[in-house]
């Protein structure tokens, strides 16, 4: 009771100094080349709507006569940032102290990192973005996403469209997109015994370097993409492509004439990533780049949403669902057979039907379950993990320059025999911050 | 008795000539204006502005000028000049969006969504509590695009002066040009004919048509149903046609000699 009690002085504390302050007065590029508010494309920012997804799948077009760069007025750059200043604690059950099993919690102020937005087209049907990210206190900077995306490749057909660069797949749901801000979701990069395994770091949710056919209809409700990339975190092989992986996923919406239910959707998604078993070496050193005998880590799932309510003000249902395998060769002879997994998650947003459009809230929960341990030494649950999430954002102002957000989230995470003596092992966080854009 | 049966003959007559005179049309019912507001938030207000009054925060910025909604005017519409739109030009325009200004296709919202939104912008006009839509210009198919049909529509061009707001070469710099505002008194620029092969209207020769028969309410291009015949309403329309990127009559850079 205290606790809930605490939580809701903080979050009225924070409404309260936010409130306060002055609006942001920065510009975010879209919102202030297209004149449109953030509500337009993003159903609860940075969630995209059926209309942002049009948009993004025209290469960043409304295609009204005015996406040439040199349609827009003279001042016009295509930049914008995002930072999110926040309070955060977490806490881990069953760390390992002289003292005894403890559970250990720190918090405070996020040394906050900042995405850098350029985005906006060259041409015609051309688009590109560029994501310099990083900036906290550690003075790393680097270049999450990079890319140029050529559309109307064939006459005035929407079907087939290429991305060049270091982008993010197209995932079921996006993941750099997700409205919740502490936990990821578990089944884009979760691998079984990942420390011993050369694919360990591959995770589906990065941004990939390599290129991307994609095709949609009218309004992009049937929409495919098929991906070719470098899977992240190779130590790199002797062929065209590093890790040369693959990525397909498709998607069907239906729009209903119904307050009750207004959009159903149905999809499938996969990722076949190849990583180098072996390599050439030099004094018995490996060669960087030298790699060979590439094997598999595979992912592949379905997936279905719904928008019960009006599409305007929806509650917003999505399950995803996946299957994963680990080939046992990429554990470097650790193990004596594949390994593999099933998981998924369901996720709702709430966007009420309050005035303004302020408000949405959020929930998730994750889940992987393991099937088959690459060693037989290991209980068949070990790293088995449920975690949830929910949260609220209000948004104090958005106007067709700005956004600025009060985010509060509590997350937990329970991962199965992973404590270090065997039992489970709980996170927990707890998150309030202010998400703004310019 | 027989002056009975010819005065009920007459107002049977009467009430058949009324019928004839003002033909009944189904038009598509709006929406839910409480759910229509939310679609207005999240997609107009911005340029529409939360009054309907065509100031929205970004409309100082742009020309032309959103639409404000409270005197009921509208451009684009199926029905003849000074009479309020249908519901479903209403739904095209908000589907289609208007090519070469800042109001996007807004397809991807889906046709609940338009209907909804459609029902609150009337809320914001009483028009549309005192008046209905006239019955939509009937527009008769299309004879052949030909050269013939089109010299006819250059001439058209000529004589119904066309060319004192559009120019002689029909790229929007007529001699008015500079000096036409619209029903609000802002300052309202003349299309250049030549420079897409979109048109705001639409993307077809009918819907050229349909704009010299019912003109543009609000502004100062007038409907020209009572001076031109529907052949030569074709003709101008392929004229206009003609003068698209890629027509015949599409303006050239100066050729160079010999070459």
């Amino acid at each position: 009771m205290k606790t809930v009690r605490g939580w809701v002085l903080l979050t009225v504390g924070l409404c309260g100094l936010v409130a306060a302050s002055v609006p942001a007065q920065g510009i975010p590029a879209f919102a202030r080349r297209t004149g449109l508010r953030c509500t337009a494309c993003h159903e609860a920012w940075p969630v995209l709507n059926d209309f942002g997804r049009a948009f993004r799948d025209n290469g960043y077009q409304l295609r009204t006569g005015k996406d040439k760069p040199t349609d827009n007025p003279f001042a016009f750059w295509p930049t914008s940032f995002r930072l999110t200043p926040s309070y955060q604690y977490s806490s881990v059950s069953a760390q390992q102290t002289d003292q005894g099993k403890k559970t250990l919690g720190t918090g405070g102020v996020a040394d906050a990192a900042m995405d850098f937005l350029a985005a906006g087209t060259l041409n015609d049907d051309v688009g590109f973005l560029v994501v310099p990210t990083g900036f906290a206190s550690n003075g790393n900077v680097h270049l999450e996403s990079y890319w140029v995306y050529f559309s109307r490749l064939f006459g005035n057909s929407d079907w087939f469209n290429v991305r060049v660069g270091k982008h993010e797949v197209d995932l079921p749901v996006s993941a750099h997109r997700s409205i919740e801000l502490t936990n990821s979701y578990l089944i884009y990069n979760y691998h079984p015994a990942a420390a011993s395994d050369v694919a360990g770091a591959f995770a589906i949710d990065q941004n990939q370097r390599g290129f991307e056919i994609t095709g949609h209809d009218r309004g992009s409700f049937t929409r495919y993409n098929f991906s070719v990339f470098d899977g992240n975190g190779s130590p790199g092989s002797r062929n065209g492509f590093e890790s040369p992986s693959f990525y397909g996923h498709f998607q069907k919406y239906w729009q209903l004439d119904s307050y009750s239910v207004s959009e159903l959707e149905l999809g499938a998604w996969g990722a076949y990533a190849q990583y180098p078993t072996q390599t050439l070496t030099l004094n018995g050193q490996p060669i960087g780049g030298a790699g060979g005998s590439l094997r598999p880590s595979e992912r592949y799932g379905v997936e279905a949403s719904i928008l019960l309510g009006p599409a305007t003000t929806p509650v917003h249902l999505s399950l995803v669902l996946a299957h994963g395998q680990d080939n046992k060769d990429l554990y470097q002879g650790a193990a004596v057979r594949n390994a593999t997994w099933n998981g998924g998650f369901f996720e709702a947003i709430w966007v009420p039907p309050v005035d303004g459009l302020h408000w949405s809230l959020f929930t998730r929960y994750d889940m992987i379950r393991n099937d088959k341990q690459p060693t037989t030494d290991v209980p068949k649950s070990m790293n088995d993990q449920d975690q949830f999430t929910i949260g609220t954002k209000y948004t104090l102002a958005f106007f067709n320059r700005n956004e600025y957000a009060i985010h509060v989230e509590y997350a937990t995470n329970n991962m199965k025999h992973m404590a270090f003596d065997g039992g489970n092992q709980r996170t927990m966080t707890w998150f309030a911050g202010i998400d703004f854009a310019f | 008795m027989k002056t009975r049966s010819i005065a009920l003959a007459s107002l049977l007559l009467a009430a058949t000539a009324a019928a004839v005179a003002a033909p009944v049309f189904a038009d598509e019912p709006p929406g839910d204006a409480a759910h229509g507001k939310f679609v207005y938030q999240r997609y107009c207000l911005s340029c529409h502005g939360e009054l309907g009054n065509g100031q929205g925060e970004f409309a100082q910025y742009i020309t032309p000028r959103p639409r404000d909604y409270r005197q009921g005017t509208f451009k684009w519409r199926s029905t003849p000049s000074g009479s309020l739109p249908t519901v479903a030009d209403l739904e095209k325009t908000i589907k289609d969006g208007v090519y070469g200004t800042y109001m996007p296709t807004w397809f991807p919202i889906g046709h609940r969504a338009r209907l909804d939104v459609i029902a609150y912008i009337q809320l914001f006009s009483d028009r549309w509590k005192t008046e209905k839509p006239e019955a939509p210009l009937v527009i008769p198919p299309e004879p052949p695009n030909t050269s013939a049909s089109i010299d006819k529509g250059r001439k058209l061009y000529t004589s119904l002066k066309c060319a004192q707001c559009h120019g002689e070469s029909a790229q929007g710099d007529g001699v008015s040009a500079h000096e036409l505002k619209d029903d609000w008194g802002q300052l309202i620029e003349p299309a250049d004919l030549t420079i897409s092969a979109r048109y705001k209207c639409g993307d077809t020769p009918a819907d050229i048509y349909r704009v010299f028969m019912t003109g543009l309410n609000g502004t100062p291009m007038p409907t020209f149903v009572e001076q031109i015949s529907k052949d030569d309403a074709w003709d101008l329309a392929h004229f206009i046609w003609s003068l698209r990127p890629g027509g015949p009559n599409h303006p050239q850079p100066p050729a160079i000699k010999g070459k």
